[in-house]
């Protein structure tokens, strides 16, 4: 099937099969930032944003998207103040779970705009990072938001 | 090298591309014509493969069968004792046979289609009851000798599940216990964790016109693979190819052989690149932590001076070998812990069991005896009514003193690293609710590093196996290339180990790399300098290995000092235990990378910090029964103790010292010893709810 989408700003047709989760459309659409990590919606490695909310990717039915705006962090700004942060506060060390931890602090600091450390962790409770960045992470977050 | 300036804090070249989500790892690689491969498992822990029928098998499916493989080589690191295909197999996952498909939905269901039948064996699942008398054996003969991956003497007991024996003699361990005026004996488990680095295990192989096998994987030990796997082939080793993209994460899963010789023997039946990327469930049976028990008997004199010291282990390397041998070596020294104890005896064993393998994990054995031998400390100090610091301070070995190894030890900083983490808590004003940990992990020895340097126009390329998972090691050598070179650090370019291209390294593992890497950078740039400036080539290889029969020789040239501190609290009745405070202090020479150090030191504190309180492999029957992400937990940011803090010791001209595993071993023991000062004695990791109320009652 096809599913028709907004997928970073842009509309956007992709090939699908009906049984099939976005995570492994979007990978072939070319966006490898949405990494398939545990399958079943608990780590947040494959966070995107579905009408700005976070949601696992390896969870959402390619189906559901359908006529909706997805953003996967490719399509943020080169300068959005949350990659920038992460970058400068030194937030990851392998780099893998970063896309869904921006993506999910988005939403995050879109809701709560000066959250307190408590709020953050949890915010972003259901993204993993067995690098164990959490220390920077929290501080990258607060850096976004100030 | 006593005017470079190291310690800056600087931006990873690639920082901005990983944080936009542009990092290349190995699974997002793509060849023309790949096809993708599933793995057919066995349901049965022990059972023989008595028919693999392919006969419904999808036309455009190629299935790798156990007639495929029957003439090739055995492959494991330091006994090989593992077959591409396993027959019979030997525990719940292992791979009897493969399938590759031109999609993964189409590889799954091709898998599905293979029939295969077995006769179930008896099997065991403990490494006690492995070594009991009539205890079913897991290989029916002990594999052979690695050759030269091996660093240490294996020595297998034929007709036993021991794959490996280390003891360890020094003085007389029993006439040292009659000399003690008190003596403590405990025994002490840990659980099996998993690594579970957020990017699974990936390989993508492929077989070139000319009969060269080339790979792209995710690999701590790119030349080891290709070792590894020219013995599987018959090949001579520069016909294989290993190229080891960037990891999301190791801790020492992406070592030796995982996926690679299945995936190379489909690729070459397929006749097309084949491409493998692990599920989550199969990560809990591709490679794991040693569960271990440890039993530790010590003995002191009224005044605290430690007489004599006996630590047994039994670590459990699952079903094949893999560097268990080593993991229970180092187990076996490092429970003897950063001590001068006069008499020592150790006797660990490495078991074969019916579960999944064990291996390298950060903290590599260490963890295991750490946990047990300082509990043990505080378990002396309290018969001894010493303080559980002074206790370690009046037997910490210094500057030129022996250790049980027989070797001098130098460059010496025990006493700093646990005044240091007892101070951060406050422990000489009130130790109650807190505990310390101090330790010594020894760095690969022998082992060898090399390394070149060539100009290019934008500056230089520097070239090396030492590979990048996240541990910050192309920052380390591109900060440290910019000081010896006089140039800028994003000059110099530092492109994926290649075996065809890059100069040999033993493996990027034991928190080596900065230091054995950084010496061979300077030895390749005073060759550049010396001879026209263009290119320069270093090796530094470090000389050493213990005896396996006495424990006598040279553990380590390089020790990893560290110590860690814990305030914590408990509610009694729940068993629920909080970590208020968790600091590390952990020995760095001269830092290279300010911000990677500091990263290294909170990971392994965090990931400390799991196998503290919850990480636990479980299993029935053989089946791993919480194989997953939610069953089996992580810590996330929530779980961070209410302050986490650590610092990095640095000495005025000192070497960059290792120190990406240091401050994990004792970051359980700190806990348990600050659980301990409350009345509440736990042996068993992780310290669960349960556990810890089991022992207040």
């Amino acid at each position: 099937m096809m599913l028709d989408l907004t997928l970073n700003a842009r509309p956007t047709a992709l090939e699908c099969e009906p049984d099939e989760m976005i995570i492994h459309v979007l990978r072939r659409a070319g966006l490898s930032s949405v990494r398939e990590t545990c399958g079943i919606g608990v780590c947040g490695a494959c966070t995107v944003l579905l009408d700005g909310e976070p949601v696992s990717g390896c969870l959402l039915l390619a189906g559901q998207a359908v006529g909706r705006e997805l953003t996967t962090v490719e399509g943020l700004p080169a300068e959005h103040p949350l990659p920038m942060a992460f970058d400068a506060e030194h937030a990851f060390q392998c780099g893998w779970c970063t896309p869904g931890m921006v993506l999910t602090a988005k939403r995050l600091l879109e809701e709560n705009p000066d959250p307190s450390d408590e709020e953050i962790a949890a915010g972003l409770g259901g993204n993993l990072c067995r690098c164990g960045c959490y220390v920077r992470i929290r501080a990258a977050v607060r850096r976004a938001a100030a | 090298m006593q005017d470079i300036k190291y310690g800056r804090v600087v931006h990873r070249r690639e920082d901005f591309r990983l944080t936009q989500g542009r990092g290349l790892y190995a699974g997002d690689i793509a060849l023309d014509g790949m096809t993708h491969a599933v793995f057919v498992r066995s349901p049965h822990a022990h059972a023989r493969v008595l028919s693999v029928d392919a006969s419904a098998l999808p036309a455009a499916a190629v299935a790798l069968l156990p007639e495929d493989v029957a003439g090739l080589g055995r492959y494991g690191c330091q006994l090989k004792d593992q077959d591409v295909l396993a027959n019979p197999a030997r525990f719940v996952g292992d791979v009897v046979a493969a399938v590759s498909a031109p999609t993964p939905a189409a590889a799954r269901a091709a898998a599905a289609s293979l029939n295969v039948s077995y006769a179930e064996l008896p099997a065991v699942f403990d490494p006690l009851a492995a070594v009991a008398d009539g205890a079913p054996l897991v290989h029916a003969e002990s594999g052979s000798s690695a050759g030269d991956a091996v660093s240490i003497g294996v020595r297998p007991l034929a007709g036993t599940n021991v794959c490996h024996r280390f003891r360890l003699v020094h003085g007389d361990a029993e006439r040292g216990f009659e000399d003690a005026d008190v003596t403590v004996e405990e025994t002490f488990r840990t659980a099996g964790a998993q690594h579970a680095p957020m990017e699974p295990h990936a390989t993508l192989a492929s077989w070139t016109d000319g009969g060269r096998l080339e790979l792209t994987t995710g690999t701590q030990t790119p030349f080891n693979l290709r070792d590894d796997l020219a013995g599987v082939f018959g090949l001579e080793p520069d016909r294989i190819r290993v190229v080891a993209p960037l990891m999301g994460g190791s801790f020492g899963a992406k070592t030796f052989t995982r996926l690679e010789a299945v995936v190379a023997c489909l690729a070459r039946k397929a006749g097309r690149p084949v491409k493998a990327v692990l599920e989550r469930s199969e990560e809990f049976v591709t490679l794991g932590r040693h569960p271990a028990v440890v039993r530790v008997k010590l003995g002191a004199a009224k005044d605290g001076t430690l007489v004599a010291k006996r630590v047994d282990c039994w670590a459990d390397t699952g079903a094949y070998a893999d560097c268990g041998p080593g993991v229970t070596t180092k187990m076996g020294y490092a429970g003897i812990g950063p001590y001068r104890i006069p008499h020592v005896r150790v006797d660990a064993l490495a078991v074969y069991t019916n579960l999944p393998p064990n291996g390298a994990f950060r903290g590599y054995g260490a963890t295991q005896s750490v946990w047990a031998s300082e509990r043990a400390m505080d378990m002396l100090a309290e018969r001894l009514d010493i303080s559980p610091l002074e206790l370690r301070l009046r037997n910490l070995l210094r500057d030129g003193d022996r250790f049980a190894t027989g070797e001098t030890m130098r460059d010496v900083h025990f006493d700093e690293c646990l005044r240091a983490a007892a101070d951060a808590v406050g422990y000489e004003q009130d130790p109650r609710g807190k505990g310390l940990c101090v330790l010594l992990k020894g760095m690969q020895t022998p082992s060898r590093a090399a390394i070149a340097v060539e100009r290019t126009p934008v500056g230089y390329t520097i070239r090396s196996a030492s590979c990048e998972m996240g541990q910050g090691v192309r920052d380390s050598l591109r900060l440290q290339g910019a000081a010896l070179l006089g140039c800028e650090p994003g000059q110099i370019e530092v492109p994926d180990p290649d075996t065809d291209s890059s100069p040999f390294d033993t493996r990027t593992t034991s928190s080596r790399s900065t230091y054995m890497m950084g010496r061979a950078l300077g030895e390749a740039v005073a060759d550049l300098s010396a001879n026209g400036g263009e290119r320069g080539y270093g090796e530094i290889a470090n000389e050493g290995g213990l005896d396996p029969d006495t424990g006598q020789g040279v553990a380590s040239t390089h020790w990893h000092q560290g110590a860690a501190a814990a305030a914590v609290s408990v509610d009694e009745e729940t068993g629920e235990l909080t970590v208020e405070r968790l600091h590390a202090a952990v020995y760095a020479g001269r830092v290279v990378d300010r911000a990677g150090a500091e990263l290294q030191n909170e990971g392994s504190m965090i990931m400390g910090l799991g196998t503290a309180l919850f990480e636990s492999v479980e299993h029935a029957e053989g089946q791993i029964t919480n194989a997953n992400l939610s069953d089996y937990c992580l810590p996330a940011l929530g779980d961070l103790p209410g302050a986490l803090t650590h610092e990095l010791i640095e000495r005025e001209g000192a070497e960059p010292h290792g120190l990406g595993e240091t401050a994990l071993p004792p970051v359980p023991a700190a806990i348990g010893n600050a659980l301990g000062s409350l009345g509440v004695h736990v042996t068993d990791l992780p310290m669960t709810p349960e556990r810890v109320a089991e022992a207040a009652a």
